[in-house]
């Protein structure tokens, strides 16, 4: 396989261009429109429910989901599809449980929603803490995983690759903001599609349209026979698999860069029809994975292990080259060409969205509302929001870079889903519902997610004493997935913390408000934004995905 | 700090004040009303909305928690059962794997028709409820 072809760097660089070209230019129009706080972290909540379903899919299909589950599944068959349930099937904890409750009584963060009723400081910092450990470990994940598929696909040195993610990245969130951000999101969730439907017509064309026989050809591509389709080649111990099910389906719920989505829209009508429309595309993906993860085990066979590298990662990429004709072939070359620049653009969108609601806990959390007190301008909330994005910005760069390609990148996303389903999923989940809940508990309810999930992982056999280890540091613990311990710490401590306290009746009044507030979306932001094209999203004329989709 | 003020940030009408609004919405008249919440949340309205959302939000989670959970618990335990072929190669586990992302749209579907249909009327008419009990309040003050 000649994945390293000189000819095929050039083709693949003009196709990032024009891409790039592409994201410049929306960036360069969005920064036309930047004045308040409200345009640079919600777009001015001028964005359609359409469009934010494009974003959150966008947003949330990472290069982990594209080239990592169709490795997972090239590798492991059925256990990659796990993943993809887990993925989509979150999505119903969003829609039935968060959603609307955030765009009815949020402004831009996890933490306005927390610090409504609570008391504000430390309800804050405690927010923003949850934030920070969720958007870093993820951003670093992504960050090294661009390093290593561009090194791969295109020759660029990994460190070079990690520069130029990183300063794409601050482009679009610095000049474009939230705007910008939405719109890069929205332009690579339609090259995703795009691509992926192809490449899926493709593989289905080589198998004459027909599934069932895929999955046989795969089955006996795979040296594991009819195992191959069956659970258990990559999760082999049960109560992981359920660990790592229940931190999937409420870790999405615990994403500051999803949930931070919802600002942006106009109202809640606009917040739930966005996800219906992101659950309609990100589905339509998951589901697509399957053909591209089988088509490789089916086209590549056992040849191709070894060429797609670590976790299979470059079975989707080398898949691409050979139904395009092959390596050294041009309608091989320029699949791959293709298939680089999406990957490429996937991980931009994603990176954009994580720096800047790490922006948000940085700059309106923790400068405006605790350093500043709420005195500060917004002129000055926006100037910090910027520094905050190019500091963040460049610590991540240079951790994956002096960490480099050997930073375990499942290990961190790992990570980002059980922080987020441990600590800030069962934090802002109570500020919604329970009446009692208060400071107290939300602090310790976050302090034990956080924690509980970076113990857990560390000690994890994977990571410590090492991935070829037989059996984990310590004998009673052999899990890899954190979920099924730290989720319910996450919640116990939250309790513990709001019982044992001698806090009382004083969060009472706020719960009233924010109750009757998130419910009713009586006083809830408003927008001011018109979007990239100048149209005002109205909230009462959003088209209904119900008549539109059809 | 006194839990009835909040800080500027926070307030409901923060937009309003900084960047004029084209004030289609409550939250205009809003900004000028002082809400007894304790009322609005008491009010039949308010309760009907969420009796009503509970009414289709718990089953439907309950349903699909199950559902999800069910699969992954089978995945883990019962890998032999799922992968059992029910048609030719294709097997128990794949069709399950597929019911969820039919349920996802299903349920996300359904939730869509029914809060455009009755949570929104009830919503607003919770919120009308509400500015005008506040309303009421001022008159007689």
């Amino acid at each position: 396989m000649t994945v390293f072809a000189a000819d095929l760097n050039e083709l693949a660089l003009g196709i990032f261009g024009v891409v790039v070209a592409i994201t410049l230019f929306v960036t360069y129009l969005a920064s036309k429109r930047m004045a308040s706080a409200t345009d640079f972290w919600a777009a001015g909540r001028g964005i359609t429910g359409v469009q934010n379903g494009f974003a959150i899919a966008g947003d949330y299909m990472s290069a982990a989901s594209f080239l990592g589950i169709a490795g997972l599944i090239f590798l492991f068959g059925f256990d990659g599809f796990l993943y993809s349930v887990g993925f989509l099937v979150a999505f119903l904890t969003v829609l039935f449980l968060l959603s609307e409750r955030m765009r009815n009584s949020g402004k831009f963060t996890i933490a306005d929603v927390l610090s409504f009723r609570l008391n504000e400081a430390p309800a804050r910092a405690a927010a923003a803490l949850g934030t920070l450990a969720v958007a870093g470990f993820y951003l670093i994940a992504q960050m090294v995983g661009a390093g290593v598929l561009i090194q791969a696909l295109v020759g660029i040195s990994f460190e070079v690759s990690v520069i130029i993610t990183g300063a794409f990245m601050l482009i679009y969130v610095v000049a474009g903001g939230m705007l910008a951000t939405t719109w890069v999101q929205i332009i690579k969730a339609i090259l995703l599609m795009v691509a992926t439907v192809v490449l899926s017509l493709f593989v289905l064309a080589e198998v004459g349209f027909n599934p069932v026989e895929l999955f046989n050809r795969a089955a006996e591509e795979s040296p594991s026979g009819q195992d191959y389709l069956k659970p258990g080649l990559f999760l082999d111990t049960p109560l992981d698999t359920v660990s790592l099910g229940l931190a999937l389906v409420l870790g999405t719920a615990g994403l500051p860069h999803i949930l931070m989505r919802f600002f942006t829209v106009p109202d809640a009508k606009a917040a739930r029809s966005s996800v219906v429309w992101a659950v309609v595309l990100i589905g339509a993906f998951y589901i697509m994975t399957t053909f591209l993860g089988f088509g490789a085990r089916a086209v590549l066979g056992t040849g191709g292990e070894e060429a797609a590298g670590d976790g299979g990662n470059l079975a989707a990429p080398l898949l691409a080259e050979e139904l395009g004709g092959g390596a050294g072939t041009f309608g091989g070359d320029l699949f791959l060409a293709i298939i680089a620049a999406v990957a490429f653009a996937t991980i931009l969108a994603v990176v954009a969205g994580l720096v800047i609601s790490a922006s948000g806990a940085v700059a309106h959390d923790v400068w405006s509302n605790i350093v500043r007190k709420g005195r500060d301008s917004e002129k000055e909330e926006v100037h910090v929001a910027r520094i905050a994005a190019v500091s963040i910005g460049v610590i991540a760069i240079l951790i994956a870079v002096i960490g480099g390609s050997g930073l375990n990148i499942s290990f961190m996303v790992g990570l980002a889903f059980a922080v987020a389903a441990s600590a800030n999923f069962p934090a802002l989940l109570l500020a919604l519902t329970w009446r009692r809940f208060n400071t107290t508990g939300a602090v310790a309810g976050v302090l034990v997610g956080v924690v509980s999930s970076i113990v857990l992982v560390i000690i994890s056999p994977g990571v410590w004493p090492g991935p070829d280890s037989e059996g984990g540091a310590f004998s009673f613990y052999d899990l890899a997935n954190p979920g099924i311990i730290s989720i319910p710490l996450g919640f116990l401590a939250c309790y513990l913390g709001t019982v044992l306290s001698k806090e009382e009746a004083k969060a009472e009044r706020g719960f009233d408000e924010l109750y009757v507030r998130s419910e009713t979306g009586l006083g809830a932001e408003v927008g001011t934004g018109r979007g990239l094209t100048g149209r005002t999203a109205e909230p009462d004329r959003e088209p209904e995905p119900a008549t539109t989709t059809r | 700090m006194s839990p009835v003020k909040r800080p500027e940030g926070d307030m409901p009408h923060a937009d309003g004040e900084r960047s004029p609004t084209r004030g289609r919405r409550p939250a205009a008249s809003y900004a000028n009303t002082q809400i007894d919440w304790v009322a609005a949340e008491e009010s039949d309205e308010f309760k009907e909305l969420i009796a009503k959302r509970r009414r289709f939000v718990l089953p439907a989670t309950i349903f699909f928690l199950a559902w999800y959970f069910g699969f992954v618990i089978l995945a883990g335990y019962a890998p032999d059962f799922m992968g059992e072929s029910v048609y030719e190669g294709l097997t128990v586990g794949y069709l399950l794997a597929l019911s969820q992302f039919v349920m996802v749209w299903a349920l996300g579907f359904m939730y869509l028709k029914r809060a455009d249909r009755d949570f929104d009327p009830l919503a607003k008419r919770a919120a009308e409820r509400a500015l005008q009990v506040g309303r009421d309040a001022e008159v007689t003050r």
